[in-house]
């Protein structure tokens, strides 16, 4: 019962105040943490906190398959070699290597001097235990399974000399040992955690894992005993910052206030719309770089009418402006593709570019060529059948290709071509399995031209069909010629036969080279990236 | 009396096996395949996948897989996630509080928000505080939650600096996603009183009760008040209920950390354990809520006692 009539009018008039009154209070405590740093001495150092735009969910190199998860991983782990950006392969945890003249052997003499985080010496027994691990279906290995074919077993010569044996040659194998999926892991961590290995993970890089909180952060701190840094790194030796966390934010705008407003000194994933205001905030930076391997590309589907005819798929390759839908989507923040590799791989064609206008008239030709008439409502019919194209896309809308697929709907329109887009979670089952599709777009990292080989080569007796459903002897040839292929330049020219073939059959339509951008505050200095285009914080450090 | 609640005890029992045999059944019948999710497709051989169909037990049918999905239930084994193999019921748990903590929150924003303009704008009708107070309402019906939470986080985050707009830790972060979702809540609560202190304003009793020479302050705090606030209190059950799904949205908007997060999460991943879980887990919570509530209205009100 209200027994002072008097206060309610106005206790609640205070209560509302108080409101205001208390969530003001907050401001002071809330900003002093983030932004305003104490000023520092000479000493490189800082706290980083980076934000991430998807979800790390599992942090064993073995078992991960998203680029996200290694973006964080790839600071625990190391592996036996690396490369840097201009593609020579150079020393990590191995100091060099013989390869057996039948390239079926491969020797690696390991660095004496490198511990895990937890205190186990790096040595042939933890290399041997790391890529058997792989092999072993209990682990459910997913891509470093895959990447590290054709290994099938090992052999310790001494503690520090380890014999790779491969069932076929492959010149690919070595730039593989280069990607995070397949680094050396600590055998006493992977034992006593078992499949809890991925959320507890050691390694030999230069930040040790200290906690994950799921869907929240991840905090790494540095590794102090670290003296092994790679050609990767100015800096040899211990990193200079004190502790890196990743920050999980998904939500675009959220990452984006969060670095403005200094919460995080750092956040990848800028999009395309906001990189101007970027530009124009002078306590900001803006670093990209691109990602190496497929570039974003859609698969046309031979099987479905009218596909399998050259002339209709020239008439994609010549209706579809792919430079107005990259400049429109992107704002020039990522370059157009041209082939079926990015430009940084060997053996890059770069005779490709340009080599296709858009000419709609053209376009119109072929198809009324092989038969297809305009019909009243614009839309192209042969025999009766309406030309229509199943354009199937994953949400969600990653990277604006979502976007892509609503533009080519716009403009196949123009020539005839009824587009009909289908946003579905399972691709899976959609495109693999029951292949019911015309247009079907795909990316992948890699740092070899290899990467070729799972997507063009015909499959394997009783294998699933590959996303091009390429079926050529020829093509086939070059791909397992390549593998092979000691001389670098042989090896870049068979490469680019398979470029040219596709482009000539017009197999598929490159689209873009995916960037990764990262956004920084001033105060952040010194963030790389490997070949790939991951972010390394060896010689990162935060000073105002 | 004792037997209506166990009636309803035993209805709400009914209600959980219900909407969990419904999700298990849509989780089965929709296409994809758990494999899938943990093992690459495109490399995986027939034998790995098929050893570990077998593991995870998807190769049995429909009926064997529902009673051992609900005998593992019983025994508190909510299966483990197969994104990162961790044991879904601790994940959960976990994260409850954080969303409890929310939700707690924004029901407080929303009823003081809600019951003080709500009141003040009946009071003073038609004056600036009544517009005012309209106005708040109607921002807090018709916006949706992550435009609020988005605009929130550009105003007192980014330009402002007062708030953190991420994060789990600590009350400062708990400000912007309860004051977003308190926001809507106080919505409701603000219409719903102004138009029941209106209503009984325009009621008999209240005239007699002037015509007696009570004070307008009398009549309107301890009258009519009193009297708007029953369908208001019924409201707000509501709103807590509509509080724990919105933080789906804000969790995500906020980067928080919480069951809403971690269903949505999940569902993204195809992370089917951990779907099953947490809508297990909030169905006996919802029901847990509604029961509580539907007791305690036998106790307080003798007419819902009989009509049980």
């Amino acid at each position: 019962m209200i027994t002072n009539n008097q206060s309610l009018s106005k206790s609640a008039l205070a209560l509302t105040t108080a409101i205001v009154v208390l969530t003001g209070c907050a401001s002071g405590t809330s900003q002093s943490g983030a932004s305003q740093a104490e000023p520092e001495d000479s000493t490189k150092g800082g706290d980083l906190t980076y934000a991430l735009a998807s979800i790390p969910a599992n942090l064993d190199p073995a078992r991960s398959g998203w680029a996200v998860e290694s973006r964080v991983y790839k600071q625990i782990f190391e592996g036996l070699v690396t490369k840097l950006p201009d593609n020579t392969i150079v020393p990590e945890l191995a100091t060099d290597w013989e390869i057996s003249d039948d390239g079926k052997t491969y020797t690696f003499h390991l660095r004496e001097d490198v511990t895990f985080h937890d205190g186990t010496p790096l040595n042939a027994e933890a290399v041997q235990y790391s890529f058997d691990r792989i092999l072993d279906p209990e682990t459910q290995a997913g891509n470093a399974f895959s990447r590290l074919q054709p290994y099938e077993s090992s052999e310790i010569i001494d503690d520090y000399t380890i014999e790779l044996h491969l069932s076929t040659p492959s010149v690919p194998f070595l730039d593989n040992l280069t990607q995070a999926n397949l680094s050396i892991v600590s055998p006493t961590a992977a034992e006593e955690y078992d499949d809890q290995f991925g959320q507890n993970p050691v390694g030999t890089g230069p930040f040790e894992f200290v906690s994950l909180q799921e869907n929240s952060n991840i905090k790494l701190k540095r590794y102090e005993d670290y003296d092994w840094g790679s050609d990767k790194y100015k800096n040899k030796g211990p990193a200079y910052l004190d502790t890196l966390t990743f920050n999980i934010i998904t939500e675009e705008s959220t990452r984006i206030g969060s670095l403005q407003s200094s919460q995080v000194l750092a956040a990848e994933a800028i999009p395309p719309q906001n990189i101007e205001a970027f530009e124009n905030d002078d306590s900001l930076e803006l670093l990209s770089q691109n990602i190496e391997g497929l570039p974003y590309t859609l698969f046309i589907n031979p099987d479905h009418e009218p596909w399998g005819e050259l002339e209709a798929r020239q008439a994609l390759q010549y209706g579809i402006d792919i430079d107005h839908i990259v400049e429109t989507l992107y704002f020039g923040t990522y370059d157009r593709a041209w082939s079926a590799i990015t430009p940084g791989l060997l053996g890059y064609d770069e005779s490709l570019e340009d080599a296709i206008e858009t000419d709609v008239e053209k376009a119109k030709e072929l198809l009324e060529d092989i038969g297809w008439e305009e019909g009243n409502d614009g839309i192209r019919t042969r025999d009766g059948e309406r030309l229509t194209l199943q354009y199937v896309d994953i949400t969600p809308n990653r990277e604006k290709r979502n976007d892509i697929a609503v533009m080519i709907q716009q403009q196949l329109k123009e020539i005839g071509i009824e587009v009909d887009i289908e946003l579905t979670k399972d691709v899976a089952t959609t495109i693999n399995t029951n292949g019911d599709y015309d247009l079907y777009g795909n990316s992948q990292v890699n740092g070899d031209p290899n990467a070729l080989i799972q997507f063009y080569h015909s499959p394997a007796e009783g294998a699933r069909d590959t996303l091009s459903k390429v079926n050529d002897p020829e093509i086939d040839q070059w791909l397992q010629d390549a593998v092979t292929e000691q001389d670098e330049d042989k090896r870049a020219e068979l490469y680019k036969n398979v470029q040219q073939f596709i482009h000539n059959e017009a197999i598929i339509l490159p689209i873009y080279v995916p960037n990764y951008t990262v956004g920084t505050q001033k105060s952040v200095h010194d963030i790389t990236f490997d070949y790939l285009g991951y972010p390394q914080f060896n010689d990162a450090y935060v000073q105002p | 009396m004792a037997r209506s609640i166990i009636e309803r005890i035993l209805t709400a029992l009914l209600v959980v096996f219900g909407s969990t045999f419904l999700v298990f059944t849509i989780l089965y019948v929709l296409p994809g395949d758990p494999v899938d999710t943990i093992l690459d497709p495109s490399v995986a051989t027939p034998e790995m996948i098929e050893k570990l169909r077998h593991e995870l037990g998807v190769d049995q049918p429909f009926h064997i897989q529902l009673f051992q999905y609900f005998s593992d239930l019983f025994q508190g084994n909510f299966g483990h996630s197969l994104v990162n193999s961790t044991p879904v019921l601790p994940q959960i748990l976990d994260q409850f509080p954080k969303t409890l903590a929310l939700t707690l929150a924004s029901a407080s924003i929303s009823i003081v928000l809600g019951l003080t303009l709500g009141v003040l704008s009946a009071i003073h009708r038609n004056k600036a505080i009544d517009i005012l107070a309209r106005i708040i309402g109607l921002f807090g019906i018709s916006m949706p939650t992550f435009w609020t939470g988005i605009l929130l986080i550009l105003i007192f985050s980014v330009h402002l600096g007062w708030f953190p707009s991420l994060g789990s830790d600590g009350w400062q972060t708990l400000i912007l996603p309860a004051f977003t979702l308190g926001v809507i809540g106080a919505g409701s609560i603000i219409r719903m009183v102004r138009n029941s202190m209106l209503e009984v304003i325009s009621e008999n009793f209240i005239t007699t009760l002037r015509s007696k020479g009570l004070s307008e302050r009398v009549i309107m705090y301890r009258h009519a008040l009193r009297n708007a606030l029953i369908p208001a209190l019924t409201m707000m059950g509501m709103i807590i209920g509509d509080m724990l799904a919105g933080t789906v949205i804000i969790e995500t908007v906020f980067s928080r950390q919480g069951i809403g997060r971690l269903i949505a999460d999940a569902i993204m991943a195809s992370d089917l354990p951990v779907v099953q879980g947490v809508i297990f887990f909030t169905a006996i919570l919802y029901i847990t809520i509604n029961l509580i509530v539907d007791i305690s209205y036998t106790i307080i009100d003798p007419r819902v006692r009989r009509s049980i």
